[in-house]
């Protein structure tokens, strides 16, 4: 085989791979399986060109997912790859996140991940950006193939995925992007399916391919999720039992007490170390046993055990289904894939299905029914509480008139006496009320009926 | 090898007030799973790899990350152009040429200083037929796509002798791929189970049972009552329950709802959250503490205990679950519950004091002398101790009824394991044929292993139709899957801590499953 010259990549110079360079993966790009779909699969020169050539991916995380979803993607042959991180390098991340070493710790993981996998990896082109992925537009997500997810932040997945179920025009198939979304982090469906709901921390993840509107989007599953603890305020008030009790009391309570305005920096040690100190102090009034500074350091910084070996298989999980999806060189998944290492190895694949009433993909407006007596606040609360829904502070109205809006100020001020009305004499029976928040991407109808 | 604590409370205590120091930080995340005695088995572990493959880099770079104290990477090959292009650790095409071995170390040993690295440059091969002895110098050995006769007599040769390292063949081709965990035995004190101890509100303890029955709920305040613990308010209940009816609890359907009106009449108010948690918690009181079914079995078979400080640990056991009231030694660790802080404490010190005597009892039970920490780890984690019992590479192969059985109820993980048994078969057949394996001839290997009748069409198609595609590939993807699957085998092995697969793991990244196939 001669050696290939491609177009220019996107640096605009031509990288000539070496000859066999792609040995083994050509191995599978050059013939279908038996469960390959012979009408898709363009084996040969269509597909690698296509591959390694056209395709544009972009990877949302440089973390503990991202890093190994970044090797995966360019030793797969994706040669136009871009990544957005908003975090710096601790040294925390460098039991597992293979591309930092201590002496990138404070730099931008986007930008020092992007340097390493192109100084590692000839020819592939990695183009970071530091920053939020709320920054960018409608236009910029519109340019990529596919996009792939290594979060570990509800709220970030909630936006991308809306962003992306918004981007969809019927008339145009490229506004189509494939979702594929990887997590390690607990969030995941493992408690709805009965299988290892606290313990597995650490060793559990799962890895679910989203083609929005089409299959089960990431809002659909929303209120499947495994819950995060949540310690009441009066228990930590009142009747502390728990090392754990004391920490919240110390860093939710005492600190803005004390220290009133300065907010608590959770990877300041000195912080670190009051909130330590006075719940410790707080634990020996009260004869706890076990508060300790990892203890304390975990609880206020919300802590999850994170190891390297369950970040590659979800990352090589996710970097598959890529490489499926853009070489249609087998099936992807379909569309939820969980693994739990802790008890031999564990493994659950299954379709989650989409739910009509789904606010980003259902198109069909949500039934709530609520009290005659109701106030706009307590709906608001609802609305915040409600496993489903999850908005915080959202703003309502209804098709004719506005009812409460978080934003602007002066708005706020105007609508707030509404906060008191019932919402039964600003909506009729069966009535709908459109609920927006600025932190989503994504309007949520209410149809209301009263009880 | 033993379960080494030494390291273990000292370091705690000493790192319990200040902010920890550096390798602390370092590895954080993974001391909240495995603790400081797992961290420190990774330390003292010497891993043998075999062959400087993809998914062998992929593997090793999960456990440099986490701090393995040595691994030896074995291989005499040269990098292939195909190895840089699909490698990370590989230097891209200035790598093509070197030794395959010496580039991978040189590249891997950057991601950690902590952890000593040796390249080892001689064929395998050699190495088997001049020095065996060297495989005993290693705590675990990885092998992946080894030469099916190599790996066999490996394989053969660790078995031979019970105290050998653990090994770890990887089979992969394609998408597709298999490994297996051999091993004699392997003890397990901290399996961080998902089932929780008992607290025996069954089988209260005196103390326990005098506290419950001497609080005064009629006279106590509307905040008080709402404060008593579910433990109290379930133990008292049943006792009184029990006096009523010949000393039973309550059986049939009927009775268990009775027992839950009884508790629901106790409420002051319809929102005692207390009393939510009791009516919640109410099936405990009818479901008998004793000792779990794996424990059972396990003593049953006491003339294979090894004479270990493990093994010496569950012959005390089993003597203690022998005696009234059958159970194993109480735990000290009581969960949250709704409750007043004074309360609570109290309860919690019931637990605690009576989980001290009954350690006592247990260490009274021991017939040779155990260190006193590993007692209290092992007492501290009796429900869920383990012993596995491991089987050798390749032994399922030669017993046709096991496969047959297997072929019915896990169909596909089965069909694959033949798809690479008749591969590694096709690899070792002479005169060694070029280019790859027909459909035909793997189908002619598998039907030496099972009868024709047997054999499951859609998925052995599926399975060597992907093998015949694609199989010399180590696609990147899928050496990244093993290098975190494999990798997470060895944590387990080497820390003693969860569970690792006990026959083989077999995956299928077309369809994206994993199933395991019990040896």
């Amino acid at each position: 085989m001669a050696t290939a010259a491609g177009p220019p990549t996107a640096n605009g110079f031509h990288y000539a791979d070496w000859e066999d360079r792609y040995y083994h993966v050509d191995q599978v790009l050059d013939r279908p399986g038996p469960r390959t779909d012979p009408d898709s699969f363009m084996a040969g020169a269509a597909v690698k060109n296509f591959l390694r050539d056209k395709c544009k991916i972009l990877v949302i995380g440089a973390g503990g997912l991202g890093c190994e979803i970044l090797a995966n993607l360019a030793l797969s042959g994706f040669k136009d790859i871009h990544v957005i991180d908003m975090d710096t390098i601790d040294i925390s991340n460098l039991n597992r996140q293979f591309l930092f070493r201590p002496k990138d710790v404070g730099q931008p993981k986007a930008t020092i991940a992007a340097e390493y996998i192109m100084k590692r990896v000839p020819g592939v082109t990695v183009t970071p950006y530091y920053g939020k992925i709320q920054d960018k537009d409608d236009d910029y997500y519109m340019q990529f193939n596919l996009v792939i997810c290594g979060l570990d932040s509800v709220e970030a997945r909630r936006w991308i995925n809306a962003t992306l179920v918004n981007l969809v025009d019927r008339e145009n198939p490229e506004s189509l992007k494939p979702l594929i979304d990887g997590g390690t982090e607990g969030r995941d469906l493992s408690f709805r399916y009965h299988v290892a709901p606290h313990r597995s921390e650490g060793f559990k993840g799962q890895a679910r391919v989203i083609l929005p509107t089409i299959t089960s989007c990431y809002e659909c599953s929303l209120d499947m999720l495994n819950k995060p603890t949540v310690f009441p305020i009066c228990t930590i008030a009142n009747t502390p039992r728990l090392p754990e009790h004391c920490i919240e009391w110390a860093s939710v309570l005492e600190w803005p007490r004390v220290k009133g305005e300065t907010k608590l920096d959770t990877d300041d040690p000195d912080h670190i170390q009051w909130v330590y100190d006075v719940a410790l102090k707080r634990a020996e009034e009260f004869k706890i046993e076990g508060v300790t500074w990892s203890l304390t350091h975990g609880v206020v910084k919300n802590i999850i055990p994170a190891i390297a070996s369950t970040n590659a298989i979800i990352a090589a999980s996710c970097c598959n289904e890529a490489f499926k999806i853009a070489t249609s060189s087998a099936a992807c998944l379909n569309n939820y894939f969980m693994l739990i290492g802790t008890d031999s190895v564990y493994s659950y694949t299954f379709e989650h299905e989409k739910r009509d009433d789904c606010p980003v993909c259902g198109g069909e407006s949500l039934e709530i029914s609520i009290p005659e007596s109701w106030t706009v606040e307590r709906l608001i609360e609802m609305l915040v509480e409600r496993q489903d829904i999850q908005i915080k502070k959202p703003s309502l109205s209804t098709p004719t008139k506005h009812i409460y809006f978080q934003a602007p100020p002066q708005l706020e001020t105007a609508m707030r006496p509404n906060l008191e009305k019932k919402v039964s004499e600003l909506v009729p029976e069966g009535g709908d009320v459109i609920v927006t928040a600025s932190t989503l991407p994504f309007n949520l109808s209410l149809r209301i009926t009263y009880t | 090898m033993g379960f080494d604590i030494s390291h273990d409370i000292n370091a705690e205590t000493a790192t319990t007030h200040v902010q920890p120091d550096t390798k602390t930080r370092r590895y954080d995340r993974q001391l909240r799973l495995w603790a400081s005695m797992g961290q420190s088995a990774l330390e003292s572990a010497r891993i043998l790899v075999i062959g400087a493959s993809a998914t062998a880099t992929s593997i090793l770079k999960n456990l440099v990350l986490p701090g393995i104290g040595h691994f030896t990477l074995l291989d005499h090959a040269l990098v292939s152009p195909g190895d840089a292009g699909n490698n990370f650790f590989f230097d891209g095409p200035t790598s093509i040429g070197r030794n395959r071995s010496e580039e991978a170390v040189r590249l891997l040993a950057e991601l950690n200083d902590n952890v000593h690295a040796t390249a080892d440059t001689r064929d395998v091969a050699d190495v088997l037929a001049s020095d065996p002895s060297y495989f005993f110098g290693f705590s675990l050995i990885i092998t992946h796509n080894l030469a099916p006769v190599l790996l066999t007599r490996l394989a053969d040769l660790l078995w031979r002798n019970s105290s050998s390292p653990p090994l770890i063949p990887v089979r992969s081709a394609g998408f597709l791929a298999e490994i297996f965990v051999q091993f004699h035995t392997h003890e397990i004190i901290e399996s961080h189970t998902e089932t929780a101890p008992s607290i025996r509100i069954d089988k209260p303890f005196p103390a326990l049972l005098q506290a419950a029955q001497a609080l005064e709920f009629d006279s106590m305040d509307t905040t008080d009552h709402g404060h008593i613990p579910y433990v109290y308010i379930l133990v008292r209940a049943l006792d009184d329950w029990k006096a009523a009816h010949n000393g039973l609890p309550p059986q049939t359907h009927a009775e268990k709802q009775e027992f839950k009106s009884i508790l629901n009449a106790q409420r002051r108010t319809s929102d005692e959250e207390n009393f939510d948690e009791a009516l919640a918690q109410a099936y405990r009181a009818w479901t008998p503490t004793v000792v779990p079914p794996h424990l059972v079995e396990l003593f049953a078979d006491t003339a294979t205990m090894p004479p270990t400080p493990f093994g010496h640990l569950l012959i005390a056991l089993r003597s203690f679950s022998e005696r009234p009231p059958h159970v194993l030694p109480l735990n000290a660790t009581l969960p949250d519950m709704k409750s007043d802080t004074e309360s609570y404490v109290h309860l919690q010190n019931l637990y605690r004091t009576q989980a001290g005597e009954e350690r006592e009892q247990f260490r009274s039970l021991l017939r040779a002398p155990v260190d006193s920490e590993l007692v209290d780890l092992f007492v501290k984690n009796a429900h869920g101790v383990q012993l596995l019992k491991g089987a050798r590479y390749g032994a399922l192969d030669a017993l046709p009824e096991k496969l047959v059985m297997h072929l019915n109820s896990l169909t596909r993980e089965t069909a694959t394991h033949l798809a690479f048994s008749a591969l590694d078969a096709w690899r070792s057949s002479p005169p060694r044929q070029t280019g790859g394996p027909t459909e035909r001839e793997l189908r002619d290997h598998v039907v030496t292993l099972i009868p024709r009748t047997e054999l499951n069409e859609k998925e052995l198609s599926d399975a060597i139709g992907e093998i015949v595609r694609a199989p010399t590939a180590d696609l990147p993807n899928v050496a990244a899957f093993l290098g975190g699957i494999v990798a997470q085998e060895a944590i387990k092995m080497i820390t003693r801590q969860y569970v690792p697969v006990n026959g083989y793991c077999v995956i299928d990244l077309v369809d994206t499953w994993t199933g395991v196939l019990p040896s």
